[in-house]
């Protein structure tokens, strides 16, 4: 006898069970990557540095507004890393300072469901930190994003969580049901995370 | 750009061989009502298009083609205020080619339930209220609709009508600003949540076009006038400000774009949270709008539709004369009585006025227009400190208000020494404006 998915009848609504295209949504492939918007985006050419500097505060505050930012495009949360002190995840040739790092809470890994619903929160990461760099770059400050890095290492080395056996993060309010987003290189004057 | 779009096959017409019966006269809920024939809106005279061609005028011309904006939110989320176009996504996300569609179609077998994963879909990309409509001409405009200074619409693939027959379906999915931003409005933090938020409707089209594309089905944008949409779709009603007012969000929604697909879906009905009935009272939008483009008169007949007919033009020449301090007006909106946070006293509020029949809703109307009134006041302004931003400020001061904040700033005015309230700053416009609507 197997035992199926545990449910709560009194808190009511549908599952996934009863979504008969709720697996193509998460598992299926996309045929043309251009119907995958977030390579689109991820794909995209970087902006110029605005010439013009903005006045900018103290680091510690500096840092709370780039969390800020990071909260409203959707992050669950977000820290900062001086690469000085981790020049392992700097990538070779690198000179930017910091790095940004945005922790996305995901319904599902985007690493083992591959469909466009299970891109989906690689979708909201591509946003969040396409408009995060183009903003620091308007703020007339460098910033790029780097996937090359691995974001959860670097998500861990910021605080943000501890790694699990499989290098995966876990945090301490989702677990490991979270994604990280590309990691954003910069030189704005902000305070790292201990 | 022209609305490109390839389709894997074309279904029968519906109902065999012969002549398609005619479309019925769409019903759009109780705030707006088709009462005569209606012409197919162009999109090259919609605002947009026209204050591109310099049509509104030399300073309207000006600022929507040739100013950078001061304001680096604003360089990142207005296109046509950026300074370098790769610094905004719209860039990559409407001008990039769509994908192909899937030539192995999913086979739609309970168009019910496709219409519920589709809503799912919508919610899990960030749309905030998701509605189903069927296609109408009526609300199809007669051309490609592209609202940027880089390209201008094109010709629909076909006939409007055989458009809307083989595309029977219009997804309407837009996502809402949020609330506590919005209130500072007239200022650069109403701006960005605005703007942003536009932007994530955006990604959220193009998410929706694409998924329903892998499933092997047609999708196809910028042809649907979306307020139009939107009020077939039971998204929301329109409001005395001509914006679309929903039952969750109020008007802090912005009906962005609509996908047109063959889909198999089911769709919704106009809905009846009590949007006529409150505007009929209210007005509170009429008075505050800075420049009397709102009216305080009845519904009019314009282009075969009943409606509350705004003055779209005297409320787009406003942007120049602010376009240092704000962007986007937004004071119909926050002041609106059904823009309210999404919480349990404003869910009752609106359910009364739902569920109480239409006769007695006028009573009903006066006892809650007295509490916004009382509770929320007659003019919204609320102070706002959001990033290096403040609506304590007065608009064109510099001053860094951040509470421990040390750094040395390069404005030319004092650091703090300016007078704060725990008001907003609000900007008195209204008695200037007589240079664009003369009243009384």
């Amino acid at each position: 006898m197997q035992l199926g998915k545990l449910r709560i009848p009194w808190l009511g609504g549908k599952t996934d069970d009863d979504d008969p295209y709720g697996d193509f949504f998460l598992n299926q492939p996309a045929q043309d990557p251009k119907n995958q918007i977030d390579t689109r985006i991820r794909g995209s050419r970087e902006g110029h540095v605005y010439p013009a500097k903005v006045d900018t505060h103290t680091p510690a505050i500096m840092t709370e507004h780039v969390k800020e930012l990071y909260r409203f495009f959707g992050a669950c949360s977000s820290g900062i890393l001086d690469l000085s002190a981790h020049p392992e995840l700097r990538p070779e040739g690198d000179d930017h300072p910091y790095a940004v790092i945005g922790v996305f809470k995901a319904a599902v890994d985007p690493r083992s469901h591959p469909g466009i619903g299970g891109q989906a929160v690689v979708l909201d990461g591509a946003f969040a930190t396409f408009n995060l760099g183009a903003i620091i770059r308007e703020w007339g400050f460098r910033a790029t994003r780097v996937p090359a890095i691995d974001g959860d290492r670097a998500a861990a080395a910021a605080g943000l969580g501890a790694l699990n056996r499989a290098g995966r993060l876990v945090t301490p309010q989702f677990g490991a049901q979270v994604y990280v987003a590309d990691v954003i290189l910069t030189d704005l004057p902000v305070a790292p995370d201990r | 750009m022209a609305i490109t779009e390839r389709s894997v096959e074309t279904p029968a017409a519906p109902g065999g061989s012969g002549a398609p019966e005619p479309f019925a006269t769409p019903y759009l809920g109780r705030t707006v009502r088709i009462v005569g024939p209606v012409e197919n809106v162009d999109p090259n005279q919609t605002p947009h298009a026209k204050a591109g061609r310099g049509e509104l005028g030399k300073a309207v011309f000006h600022w929507r083609n040739n100013t950078v904006s001061k304001d680096p939110l604003a360089r990142v989320a207005y296109d046509t205020h950026a300074a370098d176009q790769n610094n905004h996504i719209n860039t990559f996300l409407r001008k990039g080619a769509s994908g192909d569609i899937n030539p192995r179609r999913v086979p739609v077998n309970d168009p019910a339930k496709m219409a519920a994963h589709i809503k799912k879909v919508a919610r899990i990309f960030g749309a905030d209220v998701v509605g189903i409509a069927d296609t109408h001409p009526a609300y199809m405009f007669n051309g490609s609709y592209m609202d940027d200074k880089f390209a201008t619409g094109g010709a629909l693939p076909e006939d409007i009508e055989a458009l809307a027959r083989r595309l029977p379906y219009i997804i309407v999915a837009p996502a809402a600003w949020d609330y506590d931003l919005i209130q500072a409005h007239r200022h650069h933090i109403g701006d960005a949540a605005y703007d942003f938020t536009l932007l994530k409707t955006s990604m959220i089209y193009s998410a929706l076009e694409g998924y329903i594309r892998e499933m092997g089905y047609t999708a196809l944008r910028n042809a649907v006038n979306p307020q139009a949409a939107a009020l077939a779709a039971g998204v929301g009603e329109l409001g005395r400000n001509g914006m679309i007012i929903t039952e969750k969000f109020g008007a802090r929604v912005h009906m962005y774009d609509a996908i047109l697909t063959d889909l198999p879906l089911v769709a919704d009905q106009p809905l009846d949270i009590g949007v006529e009935d409150f505007c009929k009272v209210c007005r509170k939008c009429a008075v505050t709008c800075p420049t009397n483009s709102i009216t305080f008169d009845e519904k009019v007949v314009f282009n075969g539709v009943e409606k509350y007919k705004i003055n779209w033009e005297t409320c787009y020449k406003l942007r120049p004369i602010t376009a240092e301090y704000w962007g986007q007006c937004l004071t119909c909106v926050t002041i609106c009585p059904y823009t309210k946070p999404n919480a349990w006293w404003r869910t009752l509020a609106v359910q009364t006025l739902k569920r109480t029949p239409i006769p007695f809703r006028g009573v009903i109307v006066r006892g809650l227009k007295w509490l916004d009134d009382t509770f929320w006041g007659t003019i919204p302004r609320k102070r706002v400190r959001w990033l290096g931003y403040d609506t304590g400020v007065k608009p064109g001061e510099r001053a860094c208000t951040i509470p421990g904040c040390t750094a040395q700033h390069n404005t030319e005015g004092p650091k703090v020494d300016v007078p704060l309230s725990e008001m907003g700053f609000y900007m008195p416009l209204k008695e200037n404006t007589n240079r664009f609507v003369k009243r009384g």
